[in-house]
């Protein structure tokens, strides 16, 4: 328990981002398995999810970039800026020097859920425009190419994998930090998980009202729907069980009541017993799904917000190289050894730089 | 290659003068709090401390920790001040997240923010367990103490080591720093002073610290994390339950969507029309 850290500040755009990508990824993953295993009836309920997906996602990239204190280095988090740099005033891409330094830019870190998350939301953004494009017109040219050829299931089968990720990647962020709660427990990616392929069902709910689907399509949804439910609720108690000596804290401040009334009651338990008890009756359904929407933004605000609220609490002042030395320089796991400083120009007052 | 590069930092000499403080913001052309000129000093009401932790604009920050009983005549009582700085690990955990590479170990084994590449995204903040790491609200970058990278390059002492007037912050090669900051807890413990020991100068925390202290009270009483992470710790598990999750919820849509399944709605149930 690390009660000594600075606040990230990740707010509002970073909770929208969540909670709008949990919605994207569990609708595509969802809408991609439909077309993969399941019947051609419910090949429309599949077009719903992608038509949710890609709008959401590219929203959620603008999100992203506003959060970023300097935006327009957005590109930073894929590409190594002084590497582009170079290549550029190497004369890329015109010249081949440029382009064999160009090659070094990607930047990749796979031990970084932030580095492998730019990534992966880039990669699943562009299998979500395919599969929008491919599913608009069915009986097409284009639906044979992008969704029935084996290039279409291929894109499926990389954008299911790429869209499970960009769901669960987040709660491994937050988990990959010294942050209180978050650093403690490993149980925030399930948790993410299973709730983005709730709000992503709720999501499809919602929207199949407007459009023609097969009524079994419904009642199959609904199943899934109260299998990812109970899923979710399960994950989400072991990440309450997990969080130790914060459990009681968190319950007292108004954060628990967010987490306990917001996401367990509401999001979690009203859902099920309306799926459970009500089934598919009038409107019941609608406001199964709302609900879920509900519980599944409470649950992304809740655990983003409830560390920075804990520390705010706390005062901080309470209470060689030898081979006999044992000290290895820096270079295991943390030192990045890829990060080495290239010729790196300290702006200095000594040459007149600053 | 350069030398490994160190500071060792012995609290018990600290006088609280804010020398370090001063020179590093000197040095460093560091801007008030809020990137303008106060007309008057902000007073925190705490001890002598009115700039309260590091931040953007203090890379240094000296800790005031007053510790007096509470019986009448405050019959026990010290004063224990820290010079606190980024502490340069051997296993940086903002390193390790920095997901644009503006993280970089310099030569001299120091962690160095390359503020052109950043693009401050505040994963190096979440990372530290130091709380280090702050924006600037200037630059909209992140910063910390830069080690004196520029000074270094030209073979002089940090500032923060060259104001020190007691050798509280002493500055030199890794090895030499470990060697004399073991002889002064061996001194210290000959006197009487038996609770004196070193944070962060062997390897078990982050692999070490390159800035290590010599305390004399838990790590928790100068704000100081007792067994600080590596944020990569977790993402395997993280990453295994997330599979897993991945794989129950794909099972579950699977048995729901499965071609056989595809039947009409059981008698009886009553489905939306």
């Amino acid at each position: 328990m690390n009660e000594f850290v600075a606040d990230p500040g990740w707010g509002w755009w970073i909770i929208g981002y969540f909670f709008l990508g949990g919605i994207a990824a569990g609708a595509y993953f969802l809408a991609t398995l439909i077309d993969l295993l399941g019947s051609s009836e419910d090949r429309p309920l599949a077009r719903i999810g992608y038509v949710i997906a890609l709008p959401l996602i590219v929203i959620c990239g603008v999100f992203l970039t506003l959060d970023l204190h300097r935006p327009e280095r957005f590109w930073h988090m894929l590409f190594k800026s002084e590497v582009v740099h170079d290549a550029l005033t190497q004369g890329w891409p015109t010249t081949g020097a440029g382009w064999r330094t160009m090659a070094g830019a990607p930047l990749l870190k796979y031990w970084s859920p932030m580095s492998m998350g730019s990534w992966a939301l880039t990669f699943f953004g562009l299998c979500a425009a395919l599969s929008l494009v491919g599913s608009q017109w069915p009986g097409g040219k284009i639906e044979r190419i992008l969704r029935l050829s084996w290039f279409g299931k291929l894109i499926a089968v990389l954008g299911c994998v790429s869209g499970f990720f960009v769901a669960a990647y987040t709660g491994a962020l937050l988990s990959a930090t010294n942050q209180p709660i978050w650093s403690d427990t490993v149980w925030i990616a399930p948790v993410f998980l299973t709730s983005a392929a709730s709000t992503g069902i709720a999501a499809m709910l919602l929207l199949m009202h407007r459009r023609k689907i097969a009524q079994g399509s419904l009642e199959r949804l609904e199943k899934a729907d109260i299998w990812v439910l109970a899923l979710e609720l399960l994950f989400f108690v072991l990440f309450l069980a997990s969080i130790g000596a914060w459990l009681l804290p968190v319950l007292r401040s108004p954060h628990g009541l967010v987490l306990i009334v917001g996401t367990l009651l509401l999001g979690l338990l009203a859902p099920l017993a309306v799926h459970l008890r009500l089934g598919l009756i009038g409107r019941w359904e609608t406001v199964a799904a709302v609900l879920v929407l509900v519980g599944g933004f409470m649950l992304r605000y809740g655990i983003l917000t409830t560390p920075p609220a804990m520390l705010a609490h706390h005062s901080m002042t309470l209470a060689g190289f030898g081979p006999e030395d044992g000290r290895p320089r820096g270079g295991g796991a943390g030192a990045d050894p890829a990060n080495h400083p290239a010729g790196v120009k300290p702006p200095s007052k000594i040459d007149g730089t600053r | 290659m350069a030398e490994n590069v160190g500071f060792y930092t012995d609290t018990t000499v600290c006088i609280g003068c804010k020398a370090c403080q001063v020179a590093c913001h000197q040095w460093n052309d560091l801007p008030s709090p809020d990137g303008k000129t106060r007309p008057l000093p902000v007073l925190s009401g705490d001890s002598y401390d009115n700039t309260l932790a590091l931040s953007a604009t203090n890379w240094r920050h000296v800790k005031f920790i007053e510790q007096f009983s509470a019986d009448a005549n405050r019959g026990q009582a010290r004063w224990l001040m820290m010079s606190d700085v980024c502490k340069h690990c051997v296993n940086a955990p903002c390193l390790e997240v920095c997901p644009t590479g503006a993280l970089l170990r310099t030569e001299f084994d120091t962690v160095y923010i390359n503020e052109p590449a950043c693009n401050g995204c505040r994963d190096c903040i979440a990372a530290c367990p130091f709380g280090v790491i702050h924006m600037s609200p200037v630059k909209n970058v992140a910063q910390k103490c830069t080690f004196c990278y520029d000074r270094l390059k030209q073979g002089l002492t940090p500032a923060c080591a060259q104001a020190c007037p007691t050798q509280s912050i002493r500055f030199g090669p890794i090895n030499q720093l470990r060697k004399q900051a073991r002889d002064r807890v061996e001194q210290l413990h000959q006197q009487g002073e038996a609770g004196a020991y070193l944070y962060g100068e062997d390897n078990k925390i982050l692999g070490g610290l390159n800035a290590f202290y010599l305390l004399v009270d838990k790590p928790e009483v100068y704000g100081l994390p007792s067994d600080p992470k590596l944020p990569s710790r977790s993402v395997p598990f993280s990453s295994f339950w997330g599979i897993f999750a991945a794989m129950l919820t794909a099972l579950g849509a699977l048995f729901a969507f499965r071609e056989r399944t595809a039947q009409p709605a059981a008698p009886g149930r009553e489905v939306r029309s």
